[in-house]
């Protein structure tokens, strides 16, 4: 990757993050929706009757779910606005496909590490859990959450293609994002309840690799006009 | 031998069962300007974003020349300077942020859209949200301009315009063209344009 490559993907970081800086769209839904999801639920489960056992196995899940639906609300933000309002041209006729895929990956990686840096302590405060590995957790929920923002980004990318892209996407999303989901899970309830997640953790960091190669593969064909 | 040339050959182009474009073709070479001239919905500005590598035709083939080299699809969309009326830029990011954008995206130093927008007189600090049409016009000539392209298409380059942005607009494509560029520019209207070297007509 040469320095030019690199400063066009953190361009369309920095623009992305400017922006949401000061319209403060995808941040404040998602941080919004992560909270309201979590108090519901352990209003409704609650940490009583339960064994932290089972507690570490529904919130896991719930963490996971939570994030998945995060993910596809702030999907839209990541390209279709870009089409909507033409500025889509401006960045076909300027930079590189694989730089604009890298720059809207690496946005959406860290609007995913945010959500979890909010929603995973309030999921452990509110379930009342006790983390066996901590250092586990922040790989599970990291590993976790590189895949989903590359198949994230991926799919949003075909989703603003429009006309025929939403059934696209209904093939691609299932099975792209069940398998993320069942491992990060795994993971992440390994870590919480002390558990061996070394097998778990290398095959999430094999999907991630996958889903990356794929996404650079491929977005410059779904970008292409 | 010209340093830049571009030429197109029978480019065809359908939306569904609406025939835009057919079989048209034309060239121009270093310091020519060729006009597409048509009404509303003839096909202007699709024969256009077909040269700048933004739409693919049916048929056809578009050749861009730079120094004696034929540029691949992709890099002639990347190399174009483009000005049309559906390029829009970032709500929340000023005049000055969203040209500095470009530039870094461009490969160039950040603060090198300052000058061409002081030309342009363009309010820097106000974000795209609050500029008039006239006033959006001229960032789109900054945005055509700012990476000194030797491709220069124009889609209706002085829509909106007032007296003193269009001589400022008509300047930089003397320049341009001087300096060995070429333009592709298109109207609906007969617009008395600099160094023309051929011309399409295109009926609807």
């Amino acid at each position: 990757m040469s320095s030019g490559w690199t400063a066009e993907a953190a361009a369309v970081f920095a623009k992305d993050w400017r922006a949401e800086r000061r319209a403060r769209h995808a941040v404040a839904t998602l941080v919004l929706f992560a909270i309201t999801t979590l108090v519901i639920a352990s209003l409704a489960l609650g940490p009583i009757g339960a064994t932290p056992g089972e507690r570490s196995d529904v919130a896991s899940a719930l963490l996971w779910i939570l994030l998945l639906f995060a993910a596809a609300a702030g999907l839209p933000r990541v390209f279709v606005h870009e089409e909507e309002s033409h500025t889509a041209t401006v960045l076909r006729l300027a930079a590189r496909p694989s730089a604009v895929f890298a720059g809207k990956l690496a946005w959406v990686a860290s609007l995913l590490a945010l959500l979890e840096a909010v929603a995973t302590p309030l999921a452990l405060a509110l379930f009342d859990l006790p983390v066996a590995s901590p250092g586990r957790l922040v790989l599970a929920l990291g590993a976790g959450g590189a895949g989903l923002a590359a198949a994230t980004t991926l799919l949003a990318a075909i989703v603003a293609q429009g006309r025929g892209a939403t059934t696209l996407f209904a093939a691609l999303a299932f099975p792209l994002l069940v398998p993320l989901a069942v491992l990060a899970v795994a993971a992440t309830r390994a870590a919480l309840g002390g558990g061996d997640a070394g097998g778990v953790l290398v095959q999430l960091f094999l999907y991630d690799s996958t889903i990356m190669v794929a996404g650079f593969l491929l977005f410059p064909v779904i970008w292409a006009p | 031998m010209p340093v830049a040339r571009l030429a197109f050959e029978g480019l065809s182009r359908r939306f569904d069962r609406l025939v835009v474009l057919d079989r048209v073709s034309g060239k121009v070479e270093s310091g020519g300007l060729f006009a597409v001239r048509g009404p509303n919905g003839s096909g202007k500005s699709t024969l256009l974003r077909c040269l700048a590598g933004l739409l693919a035709p049916d048929r056809g083939r578009v050749v861009a020349v730079e120094d004696g080299r034929a540029l691949a699809n992709d890099e002639r969309r990347r190399r174009v300077g483009l000005l049309a009326p559906d390029i829009a830029f970032y709500d929340e990011l000023s005049v000055s942020e969203n040209l500095e954008l470009v530039a870094r995206l461009r490969g160039l130093p950040p603060a090198s859209g300052r000058a061409v927008a002081e030309r342009l007189g363009l309010p820097a600090a106000r974000p795209w949200r609050a500029l008039s049409s006239g006033m959006r016009q001229r960032l789109r000539w900054a945005f055509a301009v700012l990476h000194r392209p030797r491709l220069l298409l124009l889609d209706e380059p002085f829509q909106n315009l007032d007296d003193d942005g269009e001589r400022i607009a008509r300047a930089l494509l003397d320049e341009h063209l001087e300096n060995g560029g070429l333009a592709v520019a298109a109207s609906p209207v007969s617009l008395p344009l600099p160094r023309i070297s051929g011309e399409l007509r295109l009926d609807r």
